[in-house]
């Protein structure tokens, strides 16, 4: 994740901003309910594609920025030129590559989108472990605190802490994580529940074996089929409410190369270059279809 | 045995069998059932019984293919069109499911459930088919569950409930799978009453059973199957009396009943002692205060009705359930993990993820038990060990209950409380088990206390029986 120079800030900031859809779907389908596995010819299938596409797409973010060249140099002789051999995807307004800007911002979209998943994943499950756990009002008070986490829609969230520090990654940043630990709590407090209630786990401590065992050999394995669903959708939560806040404005700031941002910079030009503000939905539809196609249990999301 | 078909036959079936990938489950399987007459299977489990009747309803599992004829009520289809005898279900021909928990509907409590077989079948009106249902579940004594759910049933008495339901259809075809598996004696005889009942009024009845005696009652044809072939079929009394094939005489010698009372043991120090412990789940008394003491080499049988706390006296016992009122003291000289529990499902008793060679080398390395021993005790209980590489589901019961022992013998335990361990197992089984239970305590000197329905069981087993009283 690599902030470009900050070599030239113009950018005209002129046409208009559409309303985005608030509700992202940050806190959409947050139980994910153990069900009977797909057919497995179908699930290895779907799986296969879904993994092939993301491999393909992190292949892009990891190596493109290199390969394509900088995302701010500037060719004003050749403004809004169509894609060619020179620009594969053609060039933005200020005559910026836009191939090697999409190559920047996914990979900026993907690392701080994988990073806020993870970061939310560890606290989420721990948390929901302990409420399983503990039970009484260890769990009452951190039902609570997701409920009230819950309360406020995911992207408000994120709006209120990217409001600490507009344009500053770590505060998108935080604001993401501070939005998606819920579903993890409430993901492996529901798996944790029966496990830990089970003759299982009775039995291993009758046998004295300390928690340290039950989280690894009983706990972990039942959770980590769900978490890794878990972690695909949320990462694709946290790409698309990233490119919603660099749409209106709030998230990254220019010169910065961010799929949101992007689409509100193409948008004056829609009609000269569609190629520009195309690109970028693109890579999000893609983005989020390899994802859906990893989780075989979320067909309805 | 092909019996030539009369009027009167109910249900024929003729060279059945089942495989699955050109693998035989079942094969040459030949009977007839005329009105009033009766046919058991009975046999290892895993030998294919519970796919019999399957295929005769014709709901075998995806996958597996019937081959051959079967007859219901004078018409003749092949065994593997099963669509063809779908209509027949609940009027000509029912089943009585094995695990009853399973059948009822979760979402509805259980005097509609049977109120409905009145209204929908026999075109009662509402009010007169719930107040049949009432007096049926009275007389299978749930008449203050009535208004229960099936979740708020013990194993018992949803296993009441189920069979009530299957008998209002009055279909005159009944298979009954497992009819008496979790009742005592006295529900057990209501139970094969019940079954006579429709032998009488002119049905024919299937019944599937490890129970040789419930088999004995019912009277009528035998079949042993073992390996999926009929190793042995008859009369039951023939049959019971001179035996003809080995496994047969085998599986008569393993009945409870015949069983040689067991050594008596060294009985040494207290191990355990409770005075006045007692529980309660909201307002149901499970047992009224009480004074137990447990002495090493004991062999201590708990018997009772079902929902009387069987399970729960163990659970305090072992310090996993505070008492409401007294208290539980285990010997100073114990060794920490000393009390361990043997589970009536062993599968549930094993982490699923993980293998079994797993979960037992991390209990041989928590308690300092080196792994040459294990593997002489795994030998000694006629595991093989490349078993243990296997998941627990992939294990049959009877082997994995060993295992289950090896695995709690690793912490040296001074009690051991098995919960039903056996109750799932076919008779030769669960001879083997207990057998090796039994030695293993013998070795070790620690007292068990074994919980069953089974009163011959408990006879044979225990130097003293406790029977805990509903309260």
């Amino acid at each position: 994740m690599s902030s470009p120079p900050e070599s030239l800030r113009a950018i005209p900031r002129k046409g208009g901003r559409t309303p985005v859809a608030w509700q992202s779907q940050l806190h959409g389908g947050a139980e994910a309910e153990p069900s009977a596995p797909p057919r497995p010819f179908r699930r290895a299938w779907r799986t296969l594609l879904g993994g092939a596409m993301l491999a393909m797409l992190a292949l892009f973010a990891l190596l493109g920025p290199w390969l394509a060249g900088s995302p701010v140099e500037q060719d004003l002789r050749n403004t809004l030129a169509a894609p060619g051999a020179q620009h594969w995807l053609g060039t933005d307004v200020l005559g910026r590559s836009a191939l090697a800007r999409l190559a920047h911002a996914a990979r900026l979209s993907l690392g701080l989108a994988l990073l806020a998943a993870l970061s939310a994943a560890v606290p989420g499950t721990l948390l929901g472990i302990a409420a399983a756990w503990c039970g009484g009002r260890t769990e009452r008070a951190l039902l609570m605190l997701a409920d009230s986490v819950l309360a406020i829609p995911g992207l408000l969230l994120v709006l209120l802490f990217a409001a600490l520090a507009p344009g500053a990654l770590w505060a998108v940043y935080a604001g993401l994580s501070a939005a998606l630990w819920v579903e993890y709590f409430r993901v492996s407090r529901a798996v944790a529940r029966p496990v830990l209630a089970g003759d299982a786990v009775q039995a291993s401590r009758l046998l004295g074996f300390g928690r340290g065992y039950v989280l690894r050999r009983h706990l972990l394995p039942a959770l980590a089929p769900t978490l890794g669903t878990l972690l695909a959708f949320t990462t694709s939560q946290a790409v698309l409410a990233l490119a919603a806040l660099g749409f209106v404005g709030v998230g990254m700031q220019p010169p910065t190369p961010e799929l949101g941002l992007m689409m509100t910079e193409a948008m004056p030009f829609y009609e000269e270059a569609p190629w520009l503000i195309a690109a970028p939905t693109a890579l999000l539809v893609w983005l989020v279809a390899a994802m859906m196609l990893l989780n075989p249990d979320r067909e309805t999301v | 045995m092909t019996t030539p078909l009369k009027s009167d036959t109910l249900l024929a079936v003729e060279d059945l069998g089942i495989q699955v990938g050109g693998k035989h489950l079942l094969r040459g399987i030949s009977f007839a059932l005329r009105a009033g007459e009766a046919l058991t299977l009975v046999g290892e489990s895993g030998a294919g019984k519970s796919l019999l009747a399957q295929a005769i309803m014709g709901n075998l599992p995806p996958g597996l293919q019937a081959t051959g004829r079967i007859t219901l009520d004078g018409t003749t289809t092949r065994a593997q069109d099963a669509a063809a005898r779908r209509a027949l279900w609940g009027r000509k021909l029912a089943l009585l499911p094995q695990e009853p928990s399973l059948a009822l509907n979760p979402l509805a409590r259980v005097a509609p459930q049977l109120a409905e077989v009145y209204r929908l079948l026999h075109r009662r009106t509402a009010s007169a088919a719930a107040a049949q249902a009432h007096q049926v579940l009275g007389d299978a004594g749930l008449g203050g569950a009535a208004h229960h759910y099936p979740w708020q049933l013990s194993g018992g008495m949803a296993q009441r409930a189920v069979a009530a339901i299957t008998l209002a259809g009055g279909a005159p075809v009944l298979m009954v799978d497992e009819p008496t598996k979790g009742l005592d004696a006295q529900w057990r005889d209501r139970m094969v009453v019940l079954f006579r009942g429709v032998l009488a009024s002119g049905g024919c009845l299937l019944t599937i059973t490890h129970d040789l005696q419930v088999a004995h009652a019912l009277g009528g044809q035998v079949i042993v199957l073992r390996h999926g072939v009929a190793v042995e079929q008859g009369d039951i009394g023939t049959v019971m009396a001179a035996p003809a094939h080995p496994f047969t005489r085998q599986l008569i010698a393993a009945d409870p009943a015949r069983w040689l009372p067991f050594a008596q043991p060294a009985v040494g120090e207290p191990v355990v002692q409770a005075s006045g412990i007692s529980k309660a789940y909201g307002t149901q008394q499970l047992f009224a205060p009480m004074d137990l003491e447990v002495r090493s080499g004991e062999r201590i049988a708990v018997q009772g009705p079902s929902g009387t706390g069987k399970s729960t006296l163990g659970n305090v016992l072992l310090g996993l359930l505070a008492p409401d009122s007294g208290r539980v003291e285990r010997s100073a000289r114990l060794r920490p993990h000393a009390l361990q529990k043997l589970y009536q499902d062993p599968v549930g008793s094993f982490a699923p993820h993980i293998s079994l060679a797993q979960s037992l080398r991390d209990a041989a390395r928590l308690h300092r038990c080196d792994w040459k021993a294990v593997q002489r005790r795994l030998a000694q209980l006629r595991v093989p060990e490349d078993l243990l590489a296997r998941k627990p589901e992939q294990v049959s019961g009877g082997e994995l209950q060993r295992i289950a022992l090896a695995r709690v013998l690793t912490a040296q335990p001074a009690l051991l409380f098995a919960d039903e361990p056996t109750s799932r197992l076919d008779p030769i089984t669960q001879q083997e088990a207990i057998e090796t239970l039994l030695s293993a305590t013998q070795e070790t000197g620690a007292a068990l206390m074994l919980v069953t329905h089974d009163a011959h069981l408990a006879a044979a087993v225990a130097t003293r029986t406790l029977h805990l009283q509903g309260a």
